[in-house]
Parts: C-alpha cells; structure tokens; sequence
C-alpha cells in the first residue's frame, strides 16, 4: 500500500495525458495498441428491428380506463400506510440495517449497538444510523462490495450516517480505521469532531482522540481534509493534523524533519505570540526540501501577508510558477492561479476536488455528537 | 492538467446556466427523440439506439460474458423502449439507459453464473499460452479479462475508451456521470491496467500484444 516517492508525479503524469482523455495532443502507442487490440470487440449487429408501442396515452384517457383500479389502488395504499405507520411506530427511527455495511470481528468482540458481533457468528450489518464500538479488546472489518473495505481498531466509535448513491458517510467519533476505499473519488466521506475527511482515492488511515483532534495519514492516492472554508489535501506519504475548532493544519511529509514538524505544529495550532509564529515559519521556511513544497503551498493562504512573501519565495525556488500565473496573483491568493500552481507540484490535479466541491458542497461536519 | 482546458469549461459553463454547449445540445436532442419515440415515431427510437449502442455494449461487456452481450444490448433497447413513458427526465435518457444496462447484465450475472462457469470454451492457460506465441485474439482476450478485474468504477469508462472508441467527454455525456469522475477514473484504470500488463512470468505475451 506504500506509494513510492514517485508515485504522485506518476499519477499527475497520468492525468496529463490528453490522449487518453479525449485523443488530444501527442498520442501514447501503448494505449493505441490497446485500442487496436480490443476494437475487435466492438458489436457488429446491425440495428434490430424495434416492436411498435403505442404512444403514451393522455392523462384524461388513461385516468378514465383505470378509474377501477386507481380506487382499489387507492384503497391499498391507505391500508399500506397504516400498516407502515405501525411498522414504523415500533422500529426506533433511523435505523435501516438493508442498507448498510458488512461487518465482522476481527479480534474480541466489536458491538453494533448493544448486540455483539462475534468472530463465530459470521458478519454482521452496520445500518445507517447504527453505531459500531470496537471496546478496548476487540478490532472488526466493515465491508461494502460498492463503496471499500475498512479495518477498525480498538477503542473506535463510528456510526455509519449515509450509504447507498450519492454520499457514502461515515462518523468516526474516536479510534482509528484504516480505509481502502474503490468507489469512484469523491463519495466516500468520513467526518470527524474537527474536520471532514473526503477520499480523493483509495487508502488512507484516520485517528481521532477523546478531545476530537485528528490525524489523517495517506498511504494510496490522496484525501481532502475540510472544514468549513479550511482545506488541506493530503497526498501518499503524508500527514496531517485536526484539532476541534481550528480544523485541519497545514499537511506534511512524515519524513520531515522534526524540528520542522514541530514548528509546523505550533504555528498551525499554538495560541502564541506573533514574534513566536514568525520564528516557527522561518523555522519551516529553512528547513524545508521541494519536496515540502506540499507545506509551503499550503502555508501560503495560511500566514500572515507580511510573511507571504517569504513562504512564495521560498517555494518558486523549488517549483516554478506555470505559464499565466504571476507573483502578485499569488500573492493576492487567486485561488485559479493557486490551483494552476499546485498543478505544477506534481502531487495530483485539483480539479478532481474542485469537481467535488461542486458536487457536493455544503456538507460541512456535523457537530461534535459525542 | 491543461488549465485552459478547464478554462474553456469554465467559461461555457458560466455562460450557459451550469452546462457546456455540446452537452446541452446533445441532451436536448436526446430529449426530442425520447418525445418523439413516445409518441410512436420508430425512427426516433432507431436514432437513439444509434446515439447509444456503443456505450450500452460497452457497460455490459463490461460486466457480462462476452457472448451474451449482443444479445443483452437488444434487451436493454427493448426494455427503454417499453418503459419509455416512465422516463421522467426526458434529458436523462443516457443515464437511464446505462442504469438498465448495469441492472440487466447483474440480473444475467445472477441467473447464469453457474452455468457459465461449467461451460469455458478454451481453458485460461491454453489462451495465455496461445497469447505467448502472438495468437492476437488470445491477448486481446487476456487485456480484455485484465480490464475485467478492475474495481467497477474504473472498468466501465477503460472499456467505453479502449473498446467502444468513445472519448472522455463523449463517456461523461452519454452515461450522465460528471467529467471529472470519469477523468479521474480513466486514469486511475489506465495505472492499474498498465501495472497489470507489466511484464511478469504469470502473464506471459501481454506486453508484446500488437494488433
């Protein structure tokens, strides 16, 4: 599951190459031998000869020929909604185990709700609206053959909000899951007290301690971490911190040094001084390999202005600015220029979660429910 | 990525309440054929099912057994055709039609299975064999079965591109999915594909595969 250090430049490679997208610009051979090779399975058929249907009745026509059977229908779903209402009624709300994850005892016994899932009973179901606690003991897999696999340690309280289309959701209250997520980027979402991890692709690991502050750990692919208006995205090999009320620190590589990551740690999260903060950032700025320019970007729409230009003259040594994208455009935080250049960072294309803020923005964390 | 590639979509999406140009003309004139096709007109069903052929034998062969697949492409058809009245929006024909798809072929998936499994023409390792000694129609299947042991999300858009000929934005208009997730999942299959394809002892011919 460790990506190699090339691997984000890999990827944003990947994303690159138009000819795989629409054909445009220089073509790939391979993926024209692919082409050629597997045109043979293309249909062939002729177009079939399609039956005649009538065309759709008018309302007064059709509502004329089944007024019987509107009334017996009418009739049925009365007595549907009694027995639905009392079905209902009896059931407490919110609670759908059909839709729902697989869930099965790794180690111990891991509880959905108050009935236990044991290790000799098979998998069981995690309904929306249920809650699954591992206890200090006990380790359980959740399983969903649509949406990814996710190991839960002990000592972790998760409730399963959203399944099914759309947004798949899940709230980790506190504890750790690893996730290995293979439904498509973007709709698989876990919230935390403190901020809302979103997949931008496949694996990654999540804490959250008993006061909701988070660390999100990337192994495959990438996550966007939010809250509110504060974003950080988290590429393979690095990390990132959330406390409650702040939201998500600036991400860094874990192979940072440490008194890099300490500094980064303070001046992210650290009610101190401004004299202190300055320190901390020239703390970072100093240390700092290209490959922290993750960091550095991040920082940019993070420190104070009269710091901003330190933090951008620190990262144009390590990654030029692209075509169409100035000094001041940065500096005055352009967000198109912003994700022009982290484009250029070689981590993965931002579009991908620009796309996903379109689609489904609004979905801020809930509050802290525990 | 090409930023004035995203440029350009932002600008025709800003222009035009929320859709690009190509893609509101096509639904439009998916929209004319479904109403035209309701009210009786063969013809227009005949033009959707040109509009649309390819991209539902592309879900099925992603999902069905190869031989199965024409045959499953007319049942889809014949199955719109029936319920075409229930369509509400008359917009989303594309992405109707590629529901029915994925539901028919998990239906045959379900019902044949067993069968299916019994009745293998050619043993796999007579196919890898026969790919070794540059057989093309053996490696196109050995790809073809690579592509099929994708995740779902990235089997789907490789075989509308790689088979179907279909672009990108001709998969994100026809299927109803957005541009950015069939993007990102074309890439993502193409990595996992060509990982898979890399030269190993166990898929032997793969990398020399021409066509």
């Amino acid at each position: 599951m460790n990506a190699g250090k090339n691997e984000p430049k890999k990827e944003v490679h990947a994303m690159r190459n138009d000819y795989l997208w629409d054909r445009s610009g220089e073509s790939d051979p391979e993926i024209q031998r692919l082409e050629a090779l597997l045109e043979r399975f293309q249909s062939h058929r002729p177009r079939p000869a399609f039956p005649e249907v009538a065309p759709a009745m008018g309302w007064w026509i059709m509502l004329r020929r089944l007024r019987w059977v509107l009334a017996l229908a009418a009739v049925g779903a009365v007595a549907a909604v009694c027995v639905i209402t009392v079905l209902v009624h009896e059931r407490k709300p919110g609670r759908d185990a059909s839709a729902g994850w697989d869930v099965s005892a790794l180690e111990g016994t891991p509880r959905v709700g108050r009935k236990a899932v044991s290790e000799k009973e098979g998998e069981s179901r995690l309904g929306v609206g249920q809650t699954l606690e591992t206890g200090p003991q006990a380790r359980a897999k959740l399983r969903d053959e649509e949406i990814g696999q996710i190991d839960v340690e002990p000592g972790t309280r998760l409730r399963l909000l959203n399944t099914g289309s759309g947004l798949k959701r899940i709230a980790l209250d506190r504890g750790t899951i690893h996730t290995f997520i293979w439904a498509p980027p973007g709709q698989f979402v876990v919230d935390t007290p403190s901020a809302m991890a979103v997949d931008l692709g496949c694996a990654y690991t999540l804490k959250v301690d008993d006061t909701g502050a988070g660390l999100v750990r990337t192994s495959l692919g990438w996550v966007g971490f939010k809250l509110h208006g504060h974003e950080s995205f988290i590429p393979a090999g690095a990390a990132c911190l959330t406390r409650p009320k702040v939201g998500p620190g600036t991400p860094y590589f874990e192979d940072a040094s440490s008194e890099f990551r300490s500094a980064l740690t303070r001046f992210d999260f650290e009610d101190t001084i401004p004299e202190q903060r300055v320190a901390d950032l020239g703390i970072v700025l100093a240390q700092a390999r290209p490959r922290d320019a993750l960091t550095l970007w991040h920082l940019l729409s993070r420190v104070d202005e009269p710091q901003r230009a330190q933090v951008y003259n620190r990262l144009v040594k390590f990654v030029p600015l692209p075509s169409g994208v100035s000094e001041a455009g940065i500096l005055r935080l352009d967000q198109p220029m912003l994700d022009r250049w982290w484009n250029d960072l070689g981590f993965d294309d931002i579009s991908v979660w620009r796309y996903w803020e379109r689609s489904w923005s609004g979905g801020a964390p809930r509050a802290n429910a525990k | 990525m090409g930023s004035s590639l995203e440029e350009g979509f932002e600008m025709l999406t800003a222009g035009l309440g929320g859709q690009p140009v190509r893609e509101r003309l096509e639904l439009s004139e998916d929209a004319r054929l479904v109403g035209a096709a309701r009210d009786g007109d063969r013809a227009a069903f005949g033009r959707l099912y040109d509009r649309h052929a390819r991209m539902v034998h592309g879900i099925l062969l992603a999902k069905a057994p190869i031989a199965a697949v024409d045959d499953l492409v007319q049942d889809v058809f014949v199955l719109a055709l029936r319920r075409l009245s229930t369509l509400r929006e008359v917009g989303s024909f594309g992405a109707w039609l590629a529901a029915i798809a994925r539901n028919l072929a998990r239906d045959h998936y379900r019902r044949s299975a067993p069968e299916e499994q019994l009745t293998v023409d050619v043993p796999q390792e007579e196919i890898e064999l026969r790919a070794s000694s540059g057989d093309q129609n053996a490696s196109a299947h050995l790809v073809l079965d690579a592509i099929k042991s994708l995740p779902d999300a990235y089997r789907e858009p490789l075989i509308l591109r790689l088979v179907e000929g279909m672009t990108g934005p001709e998969i994100a208009r026809r299927t109803g999915l957005t541009p950015g997730s069939v993007r990102v999942n074309l890439h993502r299959g193409m990595q996992q594909l060509r990982a898979i394809l890399s030269p190993s002892p166990e898929r032997p011919g793969l990398e020399g595969a021409e066509s």
